[in-house]
């Protein structure tokens, strides 16, 4: 049975009006939130239709906080599913327009363009801008460059930065809420030249229109349209506010200002709104308005009752002394003091004696910052070299490496793949997602290419791509493709003449004994497929999905991606099977969000992984823990610290002054309509630049505090070798080298 | 419905049918209680009686509604005689417009009053909206609007029709639009480029004698209506009505019917009481029910020959459930509900057709007593569940082809065939509409050689399209493409080029010769294929009705009209989908369908599967940003603004028609399809679920046991 601790209880004595609630890492406050949502259901404060609303930052948490509330009310006697929604707030705006479209200007067909159909538009309309205005850039390139340099970057890079400054401009527009219009009359009214405004403004432009011509929108325009809606038809929103009377926010740290906008006009000047969040753990802010002073300022207001979770059973003791060292280091030493308040109180405390969640026991040596400066492969090859030596000691512990950035995590992964190491992926996208996408892709592939036998052996082996698990199998499998491989004229095998048969000629003694039977049905089934491939692109992946999948899991993402490669294709009726096989690839490879819907994708529960390694970006650990965890790269490149010699991600070396040019976009964007001051050149990059390592700081943190048992830190010196350790980094292994060899304060 | 004259009778229904010859009666009831089968008796009785055929009018709002009428008409049993006219008052406007036309062209404005008439189709008015709209869209017109071009065009052609139903002149669309407008104020101008096109289309139409459906039925009404000539026409001639689901016809045709009753002789109209499906077509059951006023006297059916009480007690809970008033009824919910929860949605769509299969190899249900029902069907969803039931031998229909004719294979082969025959048009198809094209007009040719042989064969010259002789591959390709293969395909090519060296014919004409000379006989493709003949068939209907109603306005532009066809097919703006008539379909099979159009056919069955419960779409209306049903009708207030309290109690309603609608045509039982996660992945919610839910909890309050688990209630 469930016993809260004193202070979630008296979070859990909430009732109405407005509370905030900050939360320390590890102390339940999903599963708080998701005990007082079953308490309000179950309370007899609803009326039958009136549901509690809880709101949470990504899709993974919904199913989470589902399970979890549900659970609860069944606990309580109840029907499950009745008297509350769970959304992101995407998913709550959608909500919003798709029941009053019309308001808005929308067809009851509007569709949300992905963010890959949304990028290649938007794409599309940055590469016509470059192609337009090719050289009126070079102001901006540094006078360094060479020609040669430079006819490259104009081709290459160049259209590349435009594309990325004008996603951050759109997004930023919407979030300011200006159209492409209103930004056109800002700027005629501003006087002096604001040439990358000038030019987001044009690439927006373009964009919208490309979108309303499709009749669609983009996930950002969700917001603002949901927004408008509410405040556009009172009565409406009136009618809003009566089915959800409680609103409960989880990640509130993360909201943006728009969406945190919806959430207050959504709960009402009187309303019952409930914000959970951890200032610490802001990490979506670069480039964004999200910002964790929305959190903070919302706990400082006069009728927010304040509640507190600072305990937490999670970690060590000695893990949560380095994490509380680094609030106190950043607070009172950070060198740079505009990063002082990246990180703010309260102190992460154990739990009480008697919790039933008590702090692990911390064993010698479970500390690890590690001094030597590998180099980035040197780093992958250490990381799995103590990998492979603890796993196999270890086979029911949970271990994660976390890196920075997704592609450190493909490069360990490939690391791990040729090791043979057990691993689970928490990237971009889930694995059971991308072998979906690429097992299609690889018979769609062959169909566009009907002839190459090459080809038609990975189809093959995508068949039997179950018998894997088995070495033998295996071989088996890898042998009857190999023989496959090598029909010179595929008709012979797929259609013979009766002169010549493919099959009839093989010799028996090259396969496994049941060479021939597989190849015959492999051969029933490819001519099916080939007979489907008439079909339109939607039948065509449900025809195949049925052949090749049994998970339901994997037959729903088929299906998924059946109804998203039928849309690509109206948009572009002139695509055909190499186009829509590039579209599967592009999601197989992971470079592209899709929301995919296998198990993976959900909750996912670090528990099932015991005895494997998960490999995640930090970002989407947010939430987990593992008993082992493995931070990487915390150099001064990831974890930069506002100092001279840091280096950004965002300044690009062919850019003149080290300006980050889609931080001075948006700085002119915002300048336009009186926010931030005039525009200055350069002051938007230094900004940027304390912005973006107090994030980076707030991740390491989160990195930290994602760790129970053992946390083991690395660096690498980067490409070049000139990178060096975090500034924090070194703070924090001062600190674990004075604790070692001093009294415990 | 099939009636026959032996059918037995209720009290009730008898004492309709057998009412003296002169009598005029409003008989209303709900769906089930035997209204049309007494209609139609009504009819047969009254030819009994001596009333000649030619003399009886049956008007129904929709064809499929005329259904049971025709059924019995043309029954075995019926003493030959003349013919009853069946027929929509769009029908009637049609015939007369075509039978008056010079009295009254002129009159009504038609730029050519000495030429014939053009009646659009739909597809065919949409193509002239296009050509019409398309210059302004160019200006910048509804810029900040989000949809799709080709529903643009049929909305405004909507806005017409709707003020041709419901009887306002066509110019003041845009007005009453931007009156009711509760959002953005900006946006107002919308409506107002809405009028423009309008009115430009109007104007277009009148120059060059074309009648979409708004003007045939504005000239009928305005001008034929009024005229002694034709209005003594009518109703001399027609003296028995029969009027039959007058709830789904619009203001426009009741103003007919009231100017029409005092001059019947005898008249028997129906009225579905809760329905008024076809709103969104300018429905208004409002207006019908004040037909009853010109009838001698009102009946009333009531109980049901469909549904029983436990399906009644359903019905009457979920009514409560969504705040409508209904009388309790006693009954047992849960006997007459099935369901169950699914993760994703493959599952739910295995889980029905499971119990699809259940129901017809365990229980003997005969397939077409089984209707699977969603409010929206995609084509993914019909092919998934075509699939389906196919791969489980459980013969299904659908109310149309999961695929729209310009993504049926033969009519993309036949098409790149035309292409190719006129490389004129420059229009060069892919390679792999070529290999595909190939593949299926040559028998025997699969889709590796069709490759091979496209990519060999098949140029591209200068931005024309060519294909070049087999005798021309080297000897080794020959061999494996086979020379039997080779030489049909010399045969086609040779026909093609022969063609393409002589003068150009109409596409129709160019494609039923290439089907019948070439591809229907042996060793082609579409030799035995009656499927492709068919889609073939319906091809070429399609480029024939767009030839003879374009052929003037293409001779202004100089387009070959097959190049223009192919581009407005490529487009989505003609031949988007075609309605194949039911018949042709297997009678005994599972029918799967939008819940309206299964409404709308008004044929009871035993088992309803309701798909994707959680669904929003069960609780949508279409919203159409250029038109509005319910502003757009007479009972609208002029300058009221349309608020969410509209918008929400219209909902409600809908939810509640419609499921009253399905139960009452559903004899044993319905079935819930619900997964958590809908086809594209997001959480379902939708308003329906919430209503069945709120029932099963009051249900199990009731009983006080503990919920069903899987099969049972909700549990996820």
């Amino acid at each position: 049975m469930f016993r809260p601790r004193p202070k979630q209880e008296e979070v859990l004595k909430y009732r109405s009006g407005k509370m905030g609630v900050s939360a320390v890492p590890g102390s339940g406050k999903t599963y708080i939130l998701s005990y007082l949502a079953a308490e309000l259901v179950a309370g007899d404060l609803l009326e039958e239709d009136q549901e509690v609303l809880v709101v949470t930052l990504v899709n993974s948490a919904v199913d989470n906080f589902a399970s979890r509330v549900a659970s609860f009310i069944r606990q309580r006697g109840l029907l499950p599913n009745i008297g509350y929604r769970v959304r992101t707030l995407h998913g709550l705006a959608n909500d919003i327009v798709r029941e009053r479209p019309e308001l808005l200007g929308l067809s009851e067909g509007f569709q949300i363009l992905d963010e890959r159909a949304a990028d290649q538009i938007r794409q599309a309309a940055a590469e016509a801008w470059v192609r337009g205005n090719p050289l009126s850039f070079d102001d901006f390139l540094s006078p360094d460059l060479e020609q040669r340099q430079l006819d490259w970057v104009r081709r290459k890079p160049w259209p590349e930065l435009v594309n990325g400054i004008s996603s951050s401009f759109i997004k930023r527009a919407k979030d300011l809420r200006l159209s492409p219009e209103d930004i056109k009359r800002h700027l005629g009214d501003h006087g002096k030249p604001l040439p990358l405004a000038q030019m987001g403004w044009a690439i927006y432009a373009d964009y919208q229109r490309a979108l309303a011509y499709r009749g669609a929108v983009d996930f950002d325009d969700l917001i603002r349209l949901a927004l408008r809606a509410l405040e556009l038809d009172e009565e409406y929103l009136e009618r809003l506010r009566h089915r959800w009377p409680y609103i409960l926010e989880d990640e509130a740290q993360d909201s943006s200002a728009l969406q945190e906008r919806i959430l207050r006009v959504l709960a009402g000047p009187d309303g019952n709104w409930v914000r959970v969040g951890d200032p610490n753990q802001a990490i979506y802010e670069t480039f964004t308005t999200a910002s964790p002073r929305f959190l903070r300022d919302f706990l400082d207001e006069e009728d927010v009752v304040p509640g507190k979770m600072p305990n937490s059973g999670r970690s060590t003791l000695e893990i949560i002394e380095l994490a509380n060292h680094l609030i106190d280091w950043t607070r009172e030493e950070h060198p740079e003091a505009s990063l002082r308040d990246a990180l703010a109180l309260p102190h992460i405390e154990p739990t009480p004696p008697g919790d039933p969640q008590p702090n692990p026991e911390g064993l010698p040596g479970h500390l690890r910052l590690v001094d030597q400066g590998y180099t980035p492969s040197e780093e992958l090859r250490a990381v799995a070299d103590s990998l492979a030596r603890w796993l196999p000691e270890h086979q029911d512990h949970t271990a994660a490496v976390l890196v920075p950035r997704n592609q450190r995590g493909f490069d360990l992964v490939a690391e791990l793949k040729r090791r043979g190491i057990e691993h689970v992926e928490l990237l971009r996208s889930t694995r059971a997602t991308r072998e979906t996408a690429g097992a299609l892709g690889n018979v769609v592939s062959y169909l566009a290419d009907p002839a190459s036998a090459k080809k038609l052996a990975t189809v093959y082996r995508v068949w039997r791509r179950d018998e894997r698990e088995d070495d033998e199998a295996k071989a088996r499998v890898q042998q009857v493709a190999r023989v496959l491989g090598k029909c010179r004229q595929v008709e012979d095998f797929l259609w013979p003449r009766a002169d010549r048969d493919w099959m009839s000629e093989l010799d028996r003694s090259r396969g496994p004994d049941d060479t021939l039977e597989k190849l015959e049905s492999f051969r029933e089934l490819v001519r099916r497929w080939q007979g489907a491939s008439l079909l339109p692109i939607d039948q065509l992946i449900l025809t195949l999905a049925q052949d090749l999948f049994q998970e339901p899991a994997d037959l729903a993402v088929a299906h998924k991606l059946a109804v998203v490669l039928k849309r690509a294709g109206d948009l572009r009726p002139e695509w055909r099977l190499p186009e829509l096989t590039e579209e599967l690839a592009v999601v197989a490879r992971n470079e592209r969000r899709f929301l995919g819907l296998s198990g993976d994708d959900f909750g996912f529960d670090p528990e099932r992984h015991k005895g494997e390694v998960v490999v995640s970006t930090v970002h989407k650990a947010k939430g987990l823990e593992w008993d082992r965890v493995y931070l990487m790269s915390v150099n001064n490149y990831s974890f930069p610290s506002a100092q001279a010699h840091d280096s950004y991600i965002s300044e690009r070396w062919f850019v003149r002054e080290d300006l980050n040019l889609e931080a001075e976009t948006l700085a002119q964007l915002e300048s336009l309509v009186g926010e931030g001051g005039q525009y200055r050149e350069g002051e938007a990059t230094a900004r940027a630049r304390v912005d973006y390592a107090a994030e980076r700081l707030r991740l390491l943190y989160v990195g930290i505090t994602r760790a129970k048992k053992e946390l083991i830190m690395t660096w690498n010196t980067g490409r070049r070798g000139d990178q060096q350790q975090a500034v924090p980094f070194i703070e924090l292994r001062t600190f674990l080298e004075r604790e070692e060899h001093g009294p415990t304060p | 419905m099939t009636q026959s004259v032996g059918l037995s009778l209720t009290e009730q229904q008898r004492a309709v049918v057998e009412r003296p010859v002169k009598s005029k009666v409003f008989l209303e009831g709900p769906a089930g209680s035997g209204k049309t089968t007494a209609g139609v008796l009504r009819m047969l009785h009254l030819l009994d009686s001596g009333v000649p055929a030619e003399a009886m009018l049956v008007a129904v709002p929709q064809r499929t509604l005329a259904t049971p009428y025709y059924d019995a008409l043309h029954s075995p049993d019926l003493a030959p005689g003349g013919q009853v006219t069946v027929v929509t008052m769009g029908g009637l406007a049609r015939r007369m417009v075509d039978l008056f036309w010079p009295l009254v062209a002129e009159k009504a404005g038609f730029g050519q009053p000495e030429s014939k008439p053009t009646f659009l189709t739909l597809e065919t008015a949409q193509y002239f909206m296009a050509r019409v709209v398309r210059p302004l869209l160019e200006q910048g017109y509804f810029e900040s609007l989000v949809i799709h071009r080709n529903r643009l065009y049929s909305q405004v052609l909507d806005d017409l029709n709707k003020a041709a139903v419901v009887g306002f002149p066509h110019t003041e669309i845009g007005g009453r639009l931007k009156a009711a407008w509760a959002g953005d104020p900006v946006e107002k101008r919308i409506y107002d480029e809405a009028q423009e096109c309008a009115t430009a289309f109007r104007q277009h139409c009148l120059d060059h004698n074309l009648l979409d459906f708004s003007l045939q039925m504005e000239v009928f009404v305005k001008h034929l209506w009024t005229l002694p000539l034709c209005r003594g026409y009518l109703l001399n001639r027609y003296t028995h009505l029969i009027a039959d689901n007058v709830e789904e016809d619009t203001p426009v045709a009741h103003d007919l019917l009231r100017d029409w009753l005092p001059h019947c002789q005898s008249a028997l109209v129906i009225y579905d009481e809760d329905a008024g499906y076809r709103r969104f077509l300018g429905a208004d059951p409002e207006s019908a029910h004040s037909l009853s006023e010109l009838c001698d006297e009102t009946v009333r059916f009531t109980g049901s020959h469909v549904t029983s009480p436990d399906m009644e007690a359903l019905a009457s809970r979920l009514a409560r459930s969504l705040d409508r008033p209904a009388e309790p009824a006693s009954g047992n919910v849960l006997s007459v509900l099935s369901y169950e929860f699914q993760r994703y949605h493959p599952q739910m769509l295995d889980w029905v057709t499971g119990e699809i299969e259940r129901l017809v190899t365990e229980e003997g249900v005969p397939p077409g007593e089984i209707a699977v029902l969603a409010p929206f069907l995609t084509d993914s969803l019909r092919f998934s569940l075509m699939t389906r039931l196919e791969q489980r031998g459980v013969p299904a229909r659908s109310h149309r082809p999961s695929r729209a004719l310009r993504e049926e294979p033969s009519t993309r082969c036949l098409l790149t065939l035309a292409a190719l025959a006129h490389p004129r048009w420059g229009i060069c198809p892919s390679r792999f509409d070529v290999a595909y094209a190939l593949m299926l007009a040559i028998e025997d040719l699969d889709l590796v050689r069709a490759q091979l042989l496209a990519g060999i064969v098949y140029r591209n010259q200068d931005g024309l399209p060519a294909l070049g002789s087999f005798g021309k591959i080297n000897a080794e390709m020959q061999d494996r493409l086979t020379y039997v293969l080779g030489g049909r395909y010399e045969n086609l090519r040779e026909w093609i080029e022969e063609y393409a060296g002589g003068p150009e014919a109409p596409l129709d004409h160019f494609l039923s010769r290439l089907f019948g000379e070439v591809l229907s006989q042996e060793g082609y493709g579409f030799h035995r294929n009656y499927d492709a003949g068919e889609v073939a068939a319906n091809l070429i209907e399609s480029v024939q009705k767009f030839r003879w109603v374009t052929d003037e306005a293409l001779a202004e532009g100089e387009k070959p009209l097959g190049q223009e066809y192919m581009e407005m097919v490529e487009d989505g703006v003609v031949a988007a989908q075609y309605v194949r008539s039911w018949r042709l379909q297997p009678e005994d099979a599972v029918l799967l369908a939008p819940a309206y159009t299964f409404l709308m056919a008004n044929r009871p069955v035993d088992y309803q599967f309701w798909l994707n419960a959680g669904g929003r779409g069960w609780w949508e209306r279409l919203y159409q940003p250029l038109t509005h049903p319910y502003v757009l009708s007479r009972h609208w207030p002029r300058d009221a603004v349309w608020t969410d309290e509209n918008e929400y109690q219209t909902r409600q309603e809908a939810l509640y028609r419609l499921t009253r609608g399905l139960i009452h045509r559903c004899r044993s039982k319905v079935y819930l399809g619900i997964s958590e996660l809908g086809e594209q992945g997001f959480e379902q919610q939708g308003a329906l679920l919430q209503a069945i839910q709120r029932v099963l909890r009051q249900v199990q309050a009731e009983e006080n046991t503990t919920p069903l688990r899987s099969g049972g209630a909700p549990d996820v």
